[in-house]
């Protein structure tokens, strides 16, 4: 997902005191020593998930919602590290005090997936056996590693049961997965944006992302130092990713055939605002993640296939026991309406609950982190729902 | 309570009649999804409804039924032969635009079909038509022409002939009179003010 969701103006008031706001808020890490055995069979002797907790979980440890986070999100969903910060949590405007993800009523976590770079154990981490990064030496992520080391987390937590789980894009995956590997803990799923499996036009888009990673020289089969590594290639598989996140309509609102303002005939500069803008994500990127850990968790999405692990769709949703909310964005072209529509309707052809419902906007995959009215109705509604008896002497 | 509700829950619980006991229910427009939320608390069925509108969609999981949002035709395409036990068309059919396709695959995903419509050929709308000239304004149908969705003025006879010449039996149908309430038996096309009818193959 996108970085420029969310920034706000520096000269506004203490943001971080708003009201509806969770304020400021720490991460903490889980540390499991236990062995973690991946699902493809290989160990690791342990591992550290970084979370955020936001509310308090109640004397019944069932008010629990969690949240997922998209390919480069972490843990951070709402709220101030600092009141310096540039922007808030990735989620702030959904999650709240008195938001659509009430944290006076849910006990909200969210954690970086197992793989990630922002906290949590992933190839960037250091093997106790070496003392080295694992780099590619680390096993394999899918999808479900990351469920299974977030059910530890929740254990750890003293969840008992789990309101919702709630995640767009990838979130919207390890949300689905959760209630079908954890059918007694989770209540309901809103999974947004998302897909059962990636098209060929999606893996396409990662691997275009991942030779671009692989090919720079600083990658060096992904033995690199911490502060080194293929700097430029991952800046290119970012630039590219971000384009898929947007849409034309979006981009031609936003930058339209705006000229730079210095811009210099030659043609290796930047002439075009979107040319610098793409730059930018590019260079902000390679900041906060790790080649690595990108080539991990592309991998993870595409080998993401529920029909293929299950024998099909119904049979992936037999065991299920929440109740699903899907929901398409018109304008999302990396997991379009009809891959999150397929979701819903393989749910009621296995005899589930579950709703589908689509926003119109021109914002593209993203339009799930929309500030839209109509999207915070829908999901408080999810969750919290109106409790109407019908009058039946009429 | 207003006159339409009222007139509303009478039809609702005809249908909730023909509803079997934890039955799988499907309702093709299901508006803000108050037939399926009554049929859930009076016969615990399992229930999902379909329609175009996203605010639609919202109110009805807000009170807690499942809805589709989206082309009913694409949705029941997605559904194995006889998915559903029970496939609802309550005041739909006259704003479709292949009212016979959706009736027919209706009767395909489900093992019946119910249909509820206002009878345009109540005698009030006759006259109203008659002496006006003007389109039919009445409590159910209150837009001028020019603030309406495109809907088919459907009859009891026009009803009962297709029917017959698409070989779909009518297991029971209900005419009620102009106060939606009381049986009308006699010239039902003339007499009824609602009619429902409930359709197998």
């Amino acid at each position: 997902m996108t970085d420029d969701v969310e920034a706000l103006p520096a000269d506004s008031a203490p943001r971080h005191l708003a009201p509806g706001d969770v304020g400021l808020v720490q991460s903490r890490d889980f540390v499991c020593d236990r062995s973690f055995t991946f699902k493809n069979g290989q160990a690791i002797p342990g591992f550290t998930l970084r979370y955020e907790t936001y509310g308090e979980l109640n004397a019944t440890r069932d008010n629990a919602v969690v949240i997922c986070h998209a390919l480069s999100g972490d843990h951070h969903c709402a709220g101030w590290h600092s009141p310096a910060d540039r922007k808030p949590g990735w989620w702030n405007n959904l999650i709240g005090p008195g938001k659509a993800v009430d944290t006076r009523r849910f006990f909200v976590i969210c954690a970086n997936v197992l793989g990630g770079c922002q906290g949590s154990t992933g190839p960037l981490s250091t093997d106790p056996a070496t003392g080295q990064p694992y780099g590619i030496t680390f096993p394999p992520v899918t999808i479900r590693d990351m469920v299974n080391s977030q059910k530890l987390l929740l254990d750890h937590l003293g969840v008992a049961g789990v309101h919702a789980v709630i995640g767009g894009s990838m979130g919207g995956m390890i949300a689905t997965l959760f209630a079908i590997e954890f059918p007694d803990l989770v209540r309901r799923v809103l999974a947004m944006a998302t897909t059962a499996r990636e098209s060929a036009q999606a893996i396409a888009f990662n691997e275009v992302g991942r030779q671009a990673i692989m090919q720079d020289t600083a990658w060096n089969k992904g033995s690199y130092a911490r502060d080194g590594g293929p700097r430029v290639g991952l800046a290119i598989a970012r630039m590219m990713a971000h384009i898929t996140y947007l849409s034309d309509a979006s981009l031609d609102r936003k930058f339209g055939r705006r000229i730079q303002k210095q811009a210099s005939v030659g043609v290796s500069d930047a002439q075009f605002e979107v040319e610098s803008y793409l730059l930018h994500q590019g260079q902000s990127f390679i900041n906060r993640f790790d080649a690595n850990s990108y080539l991990y968790i592309t991998r993870a999405l595409d080998q993401y296939d529920l029909a293929h692990a299950y024998g099909s769709l119904e049979l992936a949703f037999a065991p299920v026991q929440a109740e699903f909310l899907v929901v398409g964005f018109t304008s999302d072209w990396l997991f379009p309406p009809g891959q999150n529509r397929d979701i819903a309707l393989a749910l009621l052809r296995a005899g589930r609950r579950a709703s589908y419902a689509e926003l119109s906007t021109d914002r593209g995959h993203d339009s799930f982190l929309l500030e839209s009215d109509e999207l915070y109705g829908l999901v408080r509604g999810f969750l919290e729902r109106d409790v109407v008896v019908f009058d039946f002497s009429i | 309570m207003n006159k339409i509700v009222v007139k509303r829950t009478f039809d609702m619980r005809i249908i909730g009649d023909w509803v079997a006991p934890n039955s799988r229910v499907l309702d093709l427009g299901c508006g803000q999804g108050e037939l399926l939320d009554y049929l859930v608390q009076a016969k615990q069925v399992s229930a999902v409804g379909v329609d175009l509108e996203f605010a639609n969609i919202a109110a009805c999981v807000r009170r807690g039924v499942a809805a589709y949002q989206g082309d009913i035709a694409g949705f029941m395409g997605a559904f194995p032969e006889k998915h559903f036990d029970r496939v609802i068309c309550s005041r739909t059919v006259q704003e479709l635009s292949d009212p016979a396709g959706v009736i027919i695959e209706g009767l395909r995903v489900g093992q019946a079909v119910t249909v509820g419509f206002v009878n345009h050929g109540f005698w009030k709308n006759r006259v109203a038509a008659l002496v006006s000239g003007r389109k039919v304004r009445n409590a159910v149908y209150p837009t001028a022409w020019f603030e309406s969705r495109p809907a088919n003025p459907v009859t009891i006879a026009d009803f009962e002939d297709f029917c017959r010449t698409k070989g779909i039996r009518v297991a029971r149908r209900v005419h009620l009179s102009g106060d939606w309430k009381t049986r009308c038996a006699v010239w039902p096309n003339l007499f009824a003010g609602y009619a429902l009818y409930d359709l197998t193959r």
